[in-house]
């Protein structure tokens, strides 16, 4: 059953995130924050400020020391590697400034690995993987591999291969970073164009201009959040 | 099942993408496998004419005689040593044949002298005898129901003896055997077990009663054909069989004992060279550990974003391992073809006749798979264990 706008998907209740054994860090303390069906956010904040531990809480790469993350309902503590990986790979779609493209498949290849290991047909995953890079432009590159690609269209074979297994949530981790600025614009555009009720956009980005595509703005200091703004369109 | 297909997929383009480092890797177990081969096959090859020639024979063929510890008279064997013979159960077929003594034959008159220093024996024999030492007529045909029972004066001769007397095929002749004329019916092929048979005249067990004999012709010898894998134990229990406790001893022997000796494979020399095979396996194997290993680190971008993508740690491991896997069957593959070559071209260089067990290139190709595997074990341990937030440097 999909979601309906405003449904929460993703909850984190007074989660903290530490390091250390002697000298205790905390990256985050005590953070709750709600994420809905239909969201479009970015999460900002100076260097240091815990985003990208953040990141790593939202995307089930990481666990809380303290506190309770619940996706679609389910707490991620309670599922072990096999539960937390099959979380991943069906609710989540990641998108990092370094592409991370698997340097020896296609584009095609590319996006059809987040439709492995799930029982469809090899004509299904080839099928949904077209579809998906057809959607951000790249359908005619599918045999190319990422070598022959430039940065910004690398970043696209990216983004098809987040949104091939249709996730409740987009997680991006300084989408445009490493981009130019024609770049950077087109990839915006292609989140943009992402945008649905059903699910949530989330960005993290220090980026000002990024961040001001978003709706909702959450911005950290110190493993805190500071402020969860709602922004009207410009 | 799909998820084990896409595995094995994703694996081989793991291999296919890096060419020159799989083929490397997989250089260990080619060598390993290979030297085995080459070893293993070799050293029997090197008695590979004697293994073929005793293949040829068979070894299930027994030799019953019997022997007197008095020794004047030619022993005899009780009258029904057949039957008896026939009722152990792993008795497959039996031949009698019985010589008999101070009858001379003379193939031709002027020569009669000559033959009476040196005789050729007489032999009474049954009508199974061809069947059961697996010989055929080289012409003609062997002594049947109707000789024995008409007492018809036909005789078959050895092969070695034709060619003596320079009896050509087709040839009709007579031979003097004791002063009676018999026909020669057939000539019998070489037997190689028992080359004494080649130079001998055969008559039947009825002619040699009738003509040299008043009494029953009692057999002096059987060959007996054991069922396959009893003929120790067949002829442990034959003699026994055949006196039933009577006064006769009999001995029973193997003819193809000593070609059987003399065709095992020096052992010593096999497992040195195919210690030094193993050897290079294991050597091998270290050199997947380690080259895959650095492989994990290098991929480490690969592994973290299929871990991302939802790959869990298990799949990811076992993703690796099937890479092992990969270079194992194709590095165990090409030693078996490499292993094979060589084979081909040292029997052919020495001369030596191309004996392969069958199923050495398997237990070569099984032995590449799990040395590969177990040294995949590392390296697929390894890349479980990455810690995907790690990998993905994260802005
Ligand atoms: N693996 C780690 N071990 C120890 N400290 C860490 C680790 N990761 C992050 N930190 C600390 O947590 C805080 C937040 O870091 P991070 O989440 O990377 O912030 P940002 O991405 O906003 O720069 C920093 O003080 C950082 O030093
Ligand atoms: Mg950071």
């Amino acid at each position: 059953m999909s979601p309906v706008q405003g449904q929460p998907l993703l909850e984190l209740d007074r989660v903290s995130r530490a390091y250390g054994e002697e000298v205790v860090v905390y990256a985050l303390r005590e953070v709750s924050l709600t994420i809905r069906a239909g969201d479009f956010m970015a999460i900002i904040g100076p260097s240091g400020s815990g985003k990208s531990t953040m990141l790593g809480l939202l995307g089930v790469l990481d666990l809380p020391s303290d506190g309770v993350i619940r996706i679609d309902g389910v707490d991620v503590g309670s599922l072990d590697d096999a539960g937390r990986s099959k979380m991943r790979g069906e609710s989540i779609g990641f998108v990092f400034q370094q592409f991370h493209l698997i340097p020896h498949l296609s584009a095609q290849g590319n996006v059809e690995t987040a439709l492995l290991y799930r029982n469809l047909s090899r004509k299904e995953r080839t099928d949904r993987a077209r579809a998906a890079l057809d959607r951000v432009g790249l359908g005619a590159r599918a045999g190319h591999r990422p070598v022959q690609m430039s940065g910004g269209e690398q970043q696209r074979v990216a983004i098809a291969r987040a949104i091939v297994t249709d996730p409740l949530l987009i997680l991006a981790d300084e989408p445009t970073g490493a981009l130019d600025t024609t770049n950077a614009a087109n990839v915006m555009e292609i989140f943009e164009s992402l945008r649905s009720p059903e699910r949530a956009i989330v960005m993290v980005t220090h980026d000002l201009a990024v961040a001001d595509h978003a709706e909702r703005r959450v911005s950290m200091l110190d493993g805190q959040i500071v402020a969860d703004e709602i922004r009207l369109p410009a | 099942m799909s998820r084990y297909r896409e595995l094995l997929g994703v694996a081989f383009a793991g291999l296919a993408a890096r060419k020159s480092r799989t083929l490397l890797i997989m250089l260990g177990p080619t060598l390993g496998v290979a030297a085995i081969i080459a070893a293993v096959g070799l050293t029997d090859s090197a008695k590979g004419d004697l293994k073929l020639k005793l293949r040829e024979l068979g070894t299930d063929l027994i030799v019953a005689e019997a022997s007197s510890s008095f020794g004047t008279d030619t022993p005899k064997m009780p009258a029904d040593a057949v039957p008896r013979a026939l009722s152990v159960p792993t008795v497959d077929r039996v031949a009698a044949v019985s010589e008999l003594s101070g009858v001379v034959v003379t193939p031709y008159a002027e020569a009669a002298s000559v033959y009476e220093t040196v005789p050729i024996p007489v032999l009474a024999a049954d009508s199974q005898l061809p069947s059961v030492l697996d010989v055929t007529m080289v012409t003609g045909r062997w002594l049947n129901e109707f000789d024995q029972q008409e007492l018809a004066r036909s005789a078959v001769i050895g092969q070695g003896l034709a060619e003596e007397i320079d009896m050509l095929p087709g040839e009709s002749r007579s031979i003097d055997v004791g002063g009676k004329a018999y026909a020669v019916v057939g000539i019998l092929e070489r037997v190689e077990l028992d080359p004494a048979l080649n130079n001998a005249v055969f008559i039947t067990f009825g002619s040699a009663e009738e003509d040299f004999n008043d009494e029953d012709q009692e057999p002096n010898k059987l060959y007996v054909r054991a069922d396959p894998g009893t003929e120790r134990d067949t002829s442990a229990i034959l003699p026994i069989a055949i006196t039933l406790g009577g006064s006769t001893e009999v001995a029973a022997k193997i003819p193809t004992d000593l070609l059987a000796a003399q065709s095992e494979t020096d052992t010593t020399l096999q497992f040195i060279v195919a210690g030094m095979g193993l050897l290079a396996l294991v050597v091998g194997a270290v050199g997947i550990a380690n080259v895959m290993s650095i492989s994990v680190i290098q991929r480490s971008s690969e592994i973290g974003i299929r871990r991302a993508l939802g790959h869990s740690r298990s799949t990811v491991g076992l993703q690796f391992l099937l890479e092992a896997l990969g270079v194992g069957i194709l590095g165990g593959l090409l030693g078996v073809v490499v292993g094979l070559a060589a084979m081909w071209a040292g029997t052919n260089l020495a001369d030596w006749v191309f004996v392969l067990q069958p199923w050495l290139p398997w237990a070569g190709l099984v032995g590449a798979i799990l040395v590969s595997m177990l040294a995949g074990i590392v390296p697929a341990l390894k890349a479980a264990r990455l810690e995907p937030l790690e990998t993905l440097r994260l802005g």
